[in-house]
């Protein structure tokens, strides 16, 4: 109850943060987006377009204004396009969600055994090899990842397209074959620390006392693996699956450039250029909050995991 | 003569294992810390003397030799206006070393401060101080740089300024705790009785132990800095053009990649391997720095 508590009183505080970075924005964004179309020299004109979007009140009574229609589900409307914010950001995503998904699988598929195999062949090539992979996979830049991926597959050997996108429903085959790349681009820097600390983890729990009970009292390796080892060594591990999460996130911004796909991470790079105010506004609260739900579920699997930190509270 | 003695007598004497020495020592004993050692070394010459290395000044434009591959001339070719892309690519480690550099100090200066005034003042302070490193660490790094820097402008002192408000989070969090770990520990306690002020006690008894973990977290905090930068520059923010700069390079490879692959080849090297060692020398330094681990040559 008090980490729900404490996750509520965060997003109050990020929504306050976010608010103000988004006030910060330099020159008036009404200005900047009447620029294309409208005779700025009119006084009239802008005075009532300022007036119309509420910029012309007090920031706290901005701030309360925006507060109570966003909670009500009116994320205003973009500057740019005049499309109301909900609706756009209804519309991108599924493509960022799948995004998500997918580069959340790659790491857990390329991560979990990978970890496990360097911990359990320790100090072997093999070993060696993994961990010298998972620093690179942390290191590597996506953008630059993304690059060699692309050379690789889609201008030398022609299997992959650059960029595009096809909706899921409408060619699901197209679909994943144009999110494969970028997925994979993604979710390499999690598969990367997830390794690693599966594998210190794992090193840690098997070097126990209780791991050599279990194996002193004849029970298979497999069984001191999966039903004695396992547990313990995926706390550390959970907090890395929180964490990569924003990670992942982050990375959808520059992917979803490079790979021209219309979801979130573009909408959010491209209001942060035209100072669409409300979408950055948004997008923040959005992100964050996802970042908190994550981190909340990271503590009740900690609960379940480790029944000491259920009983201390 | 007893058994004793003649074992005390013969044995020779042993290496330190603690100090300075020791831990260079210990990081020199690893082959990959000294390669990323060199690496780094190596960039930041390229980033200082690199008026003296580049053949070319970095926006000097050739029109006869535009998007040409490697020749005699220009060893790495010519980008999109006709510049020796090598001489761009060498100018361009001035731009990420020096913010990369800049964000590290600064980060590093004003999470041990407010991490330390948080672990020792308490209550409210650290109430306070604790929250806002909460609310920015919910933050995906990169958007919150982006969007930082989209509000305060172009520019390199912009992005620096937007990466350290940042990067100091993370430290504040590490010095806090290790305040907290050596605050009631009987030479805090005897410096306390003495009557040393807060100040002194913060700065002379209960700093020192967070140097450790500090330098470690100065070097992975360089290879998140440049990643950082260079990231916000291949979306294009941060330093603007003319100024060479890698991520600003590679976006414009980017988009010759079918045509010219070396345009893009050259600043992602660059890159990755400025970050990669980076990473690699934090490592080894956690490794060196632990006296557990020195001296077993290979981790755990």
């Amino acid at each position: 109850m008090m980490r729900i508590f404490h996750s509520l009183l965060l997003l109050v505080g990020v929504v306050v943060i976010t608010f103000i970075m988004v006030r910060l924005l330099p020159g008036d964004p009404i200005r900047a987006a009447m620029q294309q179309n409208v005779d700025l020299s009119d006084k009239n004109i802008v005075e009532e377009v300022r007036a119309r979007y509420g910029l012309d009140r007090p920031v706290h009574v901005q701030f309360y204004i925006w507060l109570t229609d966003f909670i009500k589900g009116d994320w205003g409307t973009s500057l740019t396009s005049g499309d109301k914010v909900t609706s756009m950001f209804w519309r991108r995503l599924p493509v960022t969600l799948e995004l998500f998904v997918l580069a959340t699988f790659w790491a857990w598929l390329l991560g979990i055994p990978l970890g496990i195999i360097s911990a359990l062949k320790r100090n072997s090539w093999l070993d060696f090899f993994i961990t010298g992979g998972s620093v690179v996979g942390i290191a590597i830049p996506v953008f630059w990842e993304a690059i060699i991926l692309i050379y690789i597959f889609a201008v030398i050997l022609k299997i992959m397209p650059p960029s595009g996108y096809a909706p899921f429903f409408d060619d699901p085959l197209k679909n994943l074959h144009c999110v494969l790349m970028p997925t994979f681009v993604m979710g390499t820097h999690a598969a990367g620390s997830l390794a690693r600390y599966i594998r210190s983890s794992l090193l840690e729990v098997l070097g126990q006392d209780f791991i050599r009970t279990a194996r002193a009292k004849g029970l298979q390796e497999r069984m001191v693996l999966f039903r004695h080892a396992a547990k313990p060594a995926m706390i550390p591990v959970v907090t890395i699956v929180g964490m990569s999460w924003a990670g992942i996130l982050g990375g959808a911004f520059i992917i979803e450039l490079m790979f021209a796909l219309p979801g979130l991470g573009r909408m959010g790079l491209d209001a942060i250029f035209s100072r669409d105010f409300p979408i950055i506004q948004a997008m923040l609260v959005v992100v964050s909050l996802n970042v908190l739900v994550a981190n909340l579920a990271t503590d009740i699997a900690y609960g379940y995991l480790d029944p000491r930190i259920r009983v201390q509270k | 003569m007893t058994e004793k003695t003649k074992s005390q007598e013969f044995e020779p004497r042993r290496k330190s294992t603690v100090g300075f020495k020791a831990v260079m020592r210990s990081l020199f004993r690893q082959k990959l810390s000294v390669i990323a050692m060199m690496i780094i070394v190596l960039l930041f010459s390229l980033a200082v003397f690199a008026p003296l290395i580049a053949p070319y000044p970095p926006d000097e434009p050739d029109f006869y030799y535009v998007l040409k591959g490697p020749s005699a001339k220009h060893w790495l070719g010519t980008d999109d206006l006709g510049r020796d892309l090598l001489s761009r690519v060498i100018y361009g480690a001035r731009i990420s070393m020096t913010v990369g550099m800049a964000c590290t100090i600064f980060s590093l200066m004003l999470g041990t401060f407010l991490g330390l005034l948080a672990g020792f003042r308490g209550g409210l302070t650290d109430q306070f101080i604790m929250r806002l490193v909460d609310m920015i660490m919910i933050f995906p790094g990169l958007i919150f740089v982006l969007v930082l820097a989209a509000a305060l402008g172009p520019g390199m002192i912009n992005i620096i300024i937007a990466i350290t408000l940042f990067g100091w989070v993370g430290v504040a969090r590490l010095v806090r705790g290790q305040v907290f770990a050596v605050r009631e520990m009987p030479f805090v306690e005897a410096a306390k009785a003495m009557g040393a002020s807060q100040w002194r006690m913060m700065f002379k008894h209960v700093f020192p132990n967070c140097i450790a973990p500090l330098i470690v977290a100065a070097a992975l905090g360089l290879g998140g800095a440049v990643g950082m930068e260079t990231g916000a520059a291949f979306l294009g923010i941060g330093v603007q053009p003319p100024t060479p700069s890698w991520g600003r390079e590679l976006r414009t490879g980017f988009t010759y990649l079918n045509t010219m692959p070396l345009f893009s080849i050259a600043p992602g090297v660059l890159i990755t391997s400025a970050i990669l060692s980076f990473v690699l020398l934090g490592d080894g330094l956690r490794d060196a720095l632990d006296p557990r681990l020195r001296g077993m040559g290979r981790r755990r």
